[in-house]
Parts: structure tokens; C-alpha cells; sequence
């Protein structure tokens, strides 16, 4: 039974490992901040802002690339409160329409008090990905955990029954 | 009494199968949930294929295999493939359910519904009755031997819905789509298929795995039950000879 507990160690710090790793790259490349934290917090790193754009803000040449508009955190959220000003300078976008929700990838300029964005992505949606694989996996895991310890009991039982005879290692 | 010989390999080298899952598993997960671009019209949802599809076609396979278990011990009568085919019954039906599950939580970003009368869905959900079923019937029933032979018969009669689950997509057209790997050829990128393949192999061997230990388990509860009978008999035996 030792090693049966080793051996499940192994599999749960491998499980926590692989989450730990997933949960960093989720932190690093998927999660967004809003627009009041942005606000709030002044990040000084590249940030990814999920946001909407404030209907009638949109102004510039989208066409190639050059965009200003005002992110606001939903359409029922005060803008006055909420928003942030950003700044989009890159490839011309295919998405950036007013009143669409999407995340905006840049930095924080403190200096003019406006975002610069550099890419525009589509809002990523983890929660589905993430209860697939938890609904897939954790039945399976405990489905053979149960297993495998019922096994080791059973054959715990048998050899110390009467009726074992030491297996032969002749035979075939 | 000794433990079949069979069940002394299986013992042995179980630990390289379920290895081999472990690793399969691990690399398929990295390339499916980081390594993998997500998709062009689906996003990130379409991570959700190298769990769904994997569970799917390793369920489907565990049928054929409980198909081809039962027809063999149909014409040899051989306890211990019955002891597999039990196994590979259990099995199968929690893979099925659990694809289900999870192409449950794709159909909801993807069609906008949890659950749709799909021709594939249906078919597919049908199978997963037909191995609650089997795995009932085989509960009810005192004599093993007559419990084994009924459960073979009616895990080969519900053979029939397999071609249906897998000729669903191109009969019928409806919402679930035609499957991207088959005999005329791969029609997906070779990014999303590596992870996919892997995470296909990683889901079959881990389902060897579990298989062994199952069979383990059914045999080594059967050996006991035969023991305690012979040792109640022996009693009685005794005590009806002084």
C-alpha cells in the first residue's frame, strides 16, 4: 500500500503543477483588467483591459490603423466614472466597431492620462475550457483512484486467506 | 488456489500502460490548454475538442471492444472474459457520460444550447443507455454463468447503434459536425491535431489502464466469493462427515 500512495502523491503534485502552470500562463496571457482598475491602480506593465467601446467616442481612421475611442465598462456603467481614453496605433483592426465589447492590449500612460493600445483582441471566454477538463478529468481520477485501492485491498484479503497457495514462478 | 495467469501479466506490466497514459495525458494537456493557436471562428472554446473528442472516440472503442469480448465469450465461455467485458462495460459508460458532459459545455458557446435532439447526440446518448443497461441487468441476475451469457447477448445486439453514432453526421445533416479524421483524409490544421492526437492516445491507454485495474477488481471479488463458497462447503462438508 506504500507505494500505491506514493505513486498517487505523484499524480496529485503532477495535477497541482500542471494548474499552477496553467493558472500563471491564464494570469500572464488571458486575464484582463477593467477599465476603473486601470484607473485605480496605474499599471506600469502591458495590461490587457476588457472593456466597451462608449458609443459615439469612435473617431479616427480605422482603416489603417490609427483609432481613438473612450472603454467603458459595460453600457449600464456611469462613463464619467468608468472610462478610459485609449489610443490605438497598430494593424488596422478587424473588430473595433462602437458598442462592442472587446479587450484592448497595452500600457497605461500616466504622463497624458490615456492608454496606448497596441493590439485589439476578441473577448476570451476560459470558463467553459475550464469546466470541461475539471468535468472531465477529476471523475476519471477518482473513478481509478477508488479502483486501485479496492484492488490492493482485495489482494491484501486473498494472500492472507487460507486457501493461497504461493504462486509458482515455473509455471506459465 | 492461484491468481490466473493472466491477471499475474496484467499485474506486471500494468505500470507502463498507466505511465504511459500519465505522459501522454501531461504533454496533450500542455499543447491543448497553452501549446495550441485557439481557433479562428470558435476562440478559445475550441480547447474544449481535445477533451470531448478524446473521451468520445476511446467510449466508442470500449464498445467495439465489449462487442468483440462478448462474442468471444459467447463461443468460448471463458470466465475471465466476461470478468473484461464487465470491466470494459463500467468503463465505457463513464466515458460516455462524461464526453457527454463536456460536449454539453461546448454546445453552449458554440450552438447556444446545452442539450439539442442532434441525430449524433441522440444516437450517442442511447449507447449510454444501452451500457446502464447492460450494467443493470447484470446486477439482477443470481447465476453468474446466466447473468454472463444475457449480458453478452445484449451487449451484442446493441452493437447495432455504433454505425449509427458514427454515420450519424453524414446522414442525417444536423448541428453536430462530421468528424474531421476519417479514412478520406484530415481536414484540420496540423496545430490543433497534434495536441488532439496526443490527448487521443494519452484518453485510450489511460482507458487500458483502468481496464486492468477493473479487470482486477471483478476477478479478485469473484475469486473471494468462490473461495468463501468452497471454505462454506468444506464446513459443511466437515460437519456433516463427523
Amino acid at each position: 500500500m506504500t507505494n500505491f500512495y506514493v505513486r498517487w502523491s505523484g499524480v496529485l503534485i503532477a495535477a497541482v503543477a500542471l494548474s499552477a502552470f496553467t493558472y500563471n500562463h491564464y494570469q500572464q496571457n488571458l486575464a484582463t483588467w477593467s477599465p476603473s482598475q486601470v484607473k485605480a491602480q496605474t499599471p506600469l506593465s502591458e495590461v490587457r483591459v476588457l472593456g466597451m467601446v462608449q458609443g459615439g467616442t469612435l473617431a479616427g481612421r480605422v482603416e489603417t490603423g490609427e483609432a481613438a475611442f473612450k472603454l467603458i465598462e459595460s453600457a449600464a456603467a456611469l462613463p464619467e466614472h468608468t472610462g478610459i481614453p485609449v489610443r490605438y496605433h497598430g494593424p488596422p483592426p478587424e473588430n473595433l466597431r462602437e458598442l462592442k465589447t472587446l479587450v484592448v492590449i497595452g500600457k497605461w500612460k500616466a504622463s497624458d492620462h490615456t492608454f496606448e493600445a497596441r493590439e485589439i483582441g476578441l473577448v476570451t471566454n476560459y470558463g467553459f475550457v475550464a469546466a470541461a477538463y475539471l468535468i472531465g478529468l477529476i471523475p476519471l481520477a477518482l473513478f481509478l483512484f477508488t479502483m486501485s485501492r479496492r484492488v490492493g485491498l482485495l489482494y491484501e484479503e486473498i494472500k492472507a486467506s487460507a486457501l493461497y497457495r504461493e504462486e509458482d514462478p515455473r509455471e506459465p | 488456489m492461484t491468481i490466473h495467469r493472466v491477471i499475474r501479466k496484467v499485474r506486471r506490466f500494468q505500470g507502463w500502460v498507466g505511465g504511459g497514459a500519465a505522459l501522454c495525458l501531461i504533454v496533450g494537456l500542455y499543447l491543448g490548454l497553452i501549446g495550441s493557436p485557439p481557433d479562428y471562428y470558435q476562440g478559445e472554446v475550441v480547447r474544449i475538442m481535445y477533451i470531448h473528442v478524446p473521451l468520445a472516440h476511446t467510449s466508442l472503442l470500449g464498445y467495439l471492444a465489449l462487442a468483440v469480448g462478448s462474442a468471444w465469450y459467447l463461443w468460448k465461455r471463458d470466465p475471465l472474459t466476461d470478468n473484461v467485458c464487465h470491466a470494459v462495460a463500467a468503463l465505457s459508460a463513464a466515458f460516455t457520460a462524461l464526453a457527454l458532459a463536456t460536449g454539453m459545455i461546448w454546445g453552449k458557446p458554440t450552438w447556444n444550447t446545452w442539450w439539442t435532439w442532434d441525430a449524433r447526440l441522440t444516437s450517442y446518448t442511447v449507447m449510454l443507455f444501452i451500457l446502464i443497461g447492460y450494467l443493470m441487468l447484470r446486477t439482477v441476475i443470481d447465476d453468474p454463468e446466466q447473468e454472463a451469457r444475457y449480458a453478452a447477448v445484449l451487449a451484442l445486439i446493441g452493437l447495432v447503434d455504433l454505425p449509427i453514432i458514427h454515420f450519424s453526421v453524414e446522414w442525417w445533416r444536423t448541428l453536430h459536425q462530421p468528424q474531421s479524421i476519417s479514412l478520406r483524409g484530415v481536414s484540420i490544421s496540423s496545430g490543433l491535431l497534434v495536441p488532439l492526437a496526443c490527448m487521443s492516445i494519452g484518453m485510450s491507454l489511460l482507458f487500458s489502464y483502468m481496464l486492468m485495474i477493473r479487470t482486477q477488481q471483478l476477478y479478485l471479488t469473484h475469486l473471494l466469493h468462490a473461495k468463501k463458497g468452497r471454505l462454506l462447503s468444506q464446513f459443511h462438508l466437515s460437519k456433516s462427515d463427523t
